[in-house]
């Protein structure tokens, strides 16, 4: 097992409860510093599935790197294991058995990692950087799915260097999101495909955007019988839209609600508008968190139409987020997200992952029908 | 190479013809690119032309426009929407008005014309190009202008137009010139030929000059013992159609002297013949997009108001008393894992109003009227974005953060390894690399 590099220092957060006594704007939450975070962007995280016993969190980074964390229940975070591309790192996803983990990179591949035996292999290839990578986990068949912005959607048994199937798509793939038997791919030009995975996967049908911007983040949410049933997706103008797949009345049960955005009652100075970066929901409750370019993240209960919480403002935007196996920890990262273009972008600026306790402040309210 | 030249017989009619000619070699490539179903290479070339509209920092923009639209068009033959033509030569167009330097740039009002002309309306793009100061000083806005006049027959205001460039000083003034005289040319020997055309306007129709036309668009006669007469329906044609129609009509009226073919720009004879120039604030309306519907009223009819439950297409079709046959080897269709109510279907739900269509005229009157709004206080409140959206939008199609990103670190590795920076091997891989 190696050690991160040597250029950051462990000195920071080791015994986990961070205080620090400047009330700097780097972590206002007061939350839970993850010990040698990567030197640049961090462009996705991913916590261990149930399978597996403890909390592993995997993250991909702009420096070409994954790393792998163990959370121990005391809060403390201990680095495991890192591995590189060569390109950045733009999406992560484990394996439903917790021992292989999935990677994908600008670098136009995706690696499967067997955490085990510390050793990866590339499993997939595309024309063009891979944006997202998920495992499929079906009755008759596993494999994992990459989207690329070649605008092509793939599917891997990670025997095979060919795919099992490849399926077009209308444009560039930007986020997706699997909860099987559902897919869902948003793309470029407010594109918007559902797939359905039984038997094999097939376009189930392509939905005309709810949302007026370009598309960012999606997530599949799951109804009370733990079914798939709908997604959340988000925009680069500061606005998620819920969407539920067949629902029983559509005017109705689908919405939009704007979030990350500044100035709310003063109506003197313009409303500042930022990009929504990640939603995850809560793997028990249902409710969700989105992490936006505003440097905040909040909490919203989607069926009670209301917002749970929202964070002081970090001096970073937000991200990438996730959730637990249990739902207990959340995760999110600070760092430079390029929505300003390169001139904001410092190199010298640290890049944080911070761990908060999200048992409480994710319970939903109580419906009001 | 054999098969490409074969490529190219099968499909001569689909290629569109560029003024400057097609390079032989470019376009055997693109049809067999087509052919093979080879989008990749395409994506790519266009995905690094989108990465260079972004990442351009000289001091000349429009070059990369231009060569990503000669690009577009020596590569898509056809034309069409997958080429995206009309779109990035609309977003160039409109991207630069307000750049002064630009103004008598030849590549520029090249562009500008060829976007005038697949305008529904290449008359007030012109109009406003000579309001904007943009082309006034270059020859090849005149010519172009007054060949449009030609083509509606409107002589007279064509010669103006000449006049008007000769008056400003365009360059280059020997082209000028030399199509000035061609017009009058062909204006001298319109008048001749029509007024011969009038002394045998007495002969049979069917023979009208010296070689037998058939007369277009007049019915057919029926030869031999059966009168049956082939109806003819003109479907309303579109204003381009019709335009072309009439094209002929001013050219040869006394050849099919039965035929009255409406000629919309005869009509209102009341204009007087040297319009009003008006200062156009805004480009005008692109051209006719064919295939995007306009937000329209559906019908007049109203429904009455029934309760709710009458609105909704509720009950379902009584199952059939058979047993529809099943094959063996069908498999039930996949469901996802959703129970649909069918009896609550309200199959008209309310739908949001759509966002009316979105001319470059729309736009920048959209962009004024924000410059208004804010120096005023109204109230409302108002957005702003705060992330990089020329950035993101510059090219024909839109560019997401990680893409901006991944073209950076894409050229700073390109970069890296030109200068050959050996130095990184030697680096234990466990070290990341720092941007």
């Amino acid at each position: 097992m190696s050690l991160f590099g040597t250029n950051t220092a462990f000195g920071s957060g080791g015994t986990g409860v961070f205080g620090s006594t400047t009330t700097d704007s780097h972590n206002p939450m007061k939350d839970v510093e993850v010990t040698s975070p990567p030197d640049d962007s961090i462009s996705c995280l991913a916590f261990s599935p149930p399978t597996m016993p403890g909390n592993f969190l995997i993250g991909g980074s702009w420096a070409n790197d994954v790393r792998c964390w163990e959370v121990q229940d005391n809060g403390q975070t201990v680095p495991k294991a890192q591995q590189m591309h060569t390109g950045p790192v733009l999406d992560v996803c484990w394996s439903d058995d917790g021992s292989k983990v999935f990677t994908a990179s600008c670098d136009k591949t995706a690696k499967m990692w067997d955490l085990n035996s510390n050793q990866t292999i590339q499993i997939a290839q595309h024309e063009g950087p891979i944006r997202t990578i998920h495992w499929i986990k079906a009755p008759n068949y596993s494999c994992v799915m990459t989207g690329s912005w070649d605008k092509t959607l793939k599917f891997w048994d990670t025997r095979s260097p060919n795919p099992m199937m490849s399926l077009q798509m209308p444009e560039r793939c930007y986020c997706a999101d699997v909860v099987y038997p559902m897919a869902v791919v948003a793309t470029a030009e407010r594109g918007l495909i559902v797939y359905q995975l039984e038997n094999q996967p097939s376009e189930f049908r392509r939905i005309e955007s709810p949302l007026k911007h370009q598309h960012r983040c999606v997530a599949i949410f799951k109804d009370k019988q733990s079914k798939p049933t709908g997604f959340a997706l988000g925009s680069i103008e500061g606005r998620v839209a819920i969407h539920y797949i067949n629902p029983p009345n559509p005017a109705k049960d689908n919405f939009t609600f704007k979030c990350h955005r500044s100035n709310g009652t003063n109506t003197a100075t313009p409303q500042d508008i930022y990009a929504v970066n990640a939603i995850s929901f809560h793997p028990v409750h249902g409710t969700l968190a989105t992490v936006g370019s505003d440097g905040r993240f909040s909490f919203w209960d989607k069926d009670a139409r209301t917002k749970l919480k929202t964070s002081e403002q970090l001096d970073q935007p937000i991200t990438a987020c996730c959730f637990n196996s249990n739902g207990n920890i959340f995760a999110y990262a600070s760092s430079y997200d390029w929505s300003k273009g390169h001139e904001y972008y410092n190199p010298q600026k640290k890049n944080y992952i911070f761990l908060r306790n999200a048992a409480e402040e994710l319970k939903p309210r109580n419906k009001k029908w | 190479m054999a098969e490409c030249d074969a490529e190219w017989e099968l499909c001569k009619e689909n290629i569109q013809p560029l003024r400057q000619g097609r390079s032989v070699s470019a376009l055997h490539q693109a049809l067999c690119q087509q052919q093979e179903g080879n989008h990749t290479a395409l994506n790519q070339q266009k995905q690094a032309f989108e990465s260079e509209l972004r990442l351009y920092d000289g001091d000349d923009p429009l070059d990369v426009w231009v060569r990503y639209i000669k690009w577009t068009k020596q590569t898509f033959p056809q034309g069409g929407k997958e080429s995206n033509l009309s779109v990035l030569l609309e977003r160039t167009v409109t991207r630069f008005t307000a750049d002064k330097k630009y103004h008598d740039d030849v590549r520029y009002i090249e562009l500008w014309i060829e976007f005038a002309e697949g305008c529904s309306d290449p008359m007030d793009v012109y109009r406003y190009m000579q309001a904007q100061g943009i082309g006034t000083m270059q020859a090849a806005l005149y010519i172009a202008w007054s060949e449009e006049y030609e083509k509606r027959g409107n002589i007279k205001m064509a010669d103006s137009v000449f006049q008007d460039g000769l008056k400003c000083g365009a360059e280059p003034v020997e082209k000028l010139h030399v199509f000035h005289r061609a017009l009058q040319a062909r204006a001298c020997r319109q008048m001749m030929s029509s007024m011969t055309d009038q002394q045998d306007d007495d002969d049979d129709e069917d023979v009208g000059p010296a070689e037998p036309q058939r007369s277009s668009l007049a019915e057919l006669k029926a030869k031999g013992k059966k009168k049956a007469v082939v109806p003819i329906n003109r479907v309303n044609a579109s204003a381009g159609y019709a335009r072309g129609l009439q094209f002929k009509q001013p050219l040869g009226p006394k050849q099919n002297g039965r035929l009255m073919i409406f000629d919309e720009n005869k009509a209102p004879e009341t204009e007087p013949q040297e319009p009003k120039f008006e200062i156009w604030t805004a480009p005008p309306i692109a051209r006719a997009k064919e295939n995007e519907q306009k937000a329209e009223k559906w019908t007049n009819v109203k429904m009455p108001l029934k309760s709710r439950s009458g609105l909704s297409v509720a009950v379902p079709p009584p199952k059939p008393s058979f047993q529809p046959f099943v094959e063996d080897d069908v498999q039930p269709p996949a469901v996802t894992p959703c129970k649909i109510n069918p009896a609550v279907n309200s199959v008209l739900s309310a739908r949001k109003p759509c966002r009316p269509e979105q001319t470059p005229l729309k736009m920048l009157q959209e962009r004024q009227q924000m410059m208004q709004l804010q120096t005023q206080e109204d109230g409302k409140i108002r957005e702003q974005s705060m992330y990089c959206k020329e950035l993101l939008d510059s090219g024909a199609t839109e560019f997401s953060f990680e893409e901006l990103r991944a073209e950076r670190y894409r050229q700073q590795q390109a970069r890296k390894l030109q200068t050959g920076s050996g130095a990184t091997d030697d680096r234990k891989p466990v070290e990341s690399n720092a941007n």
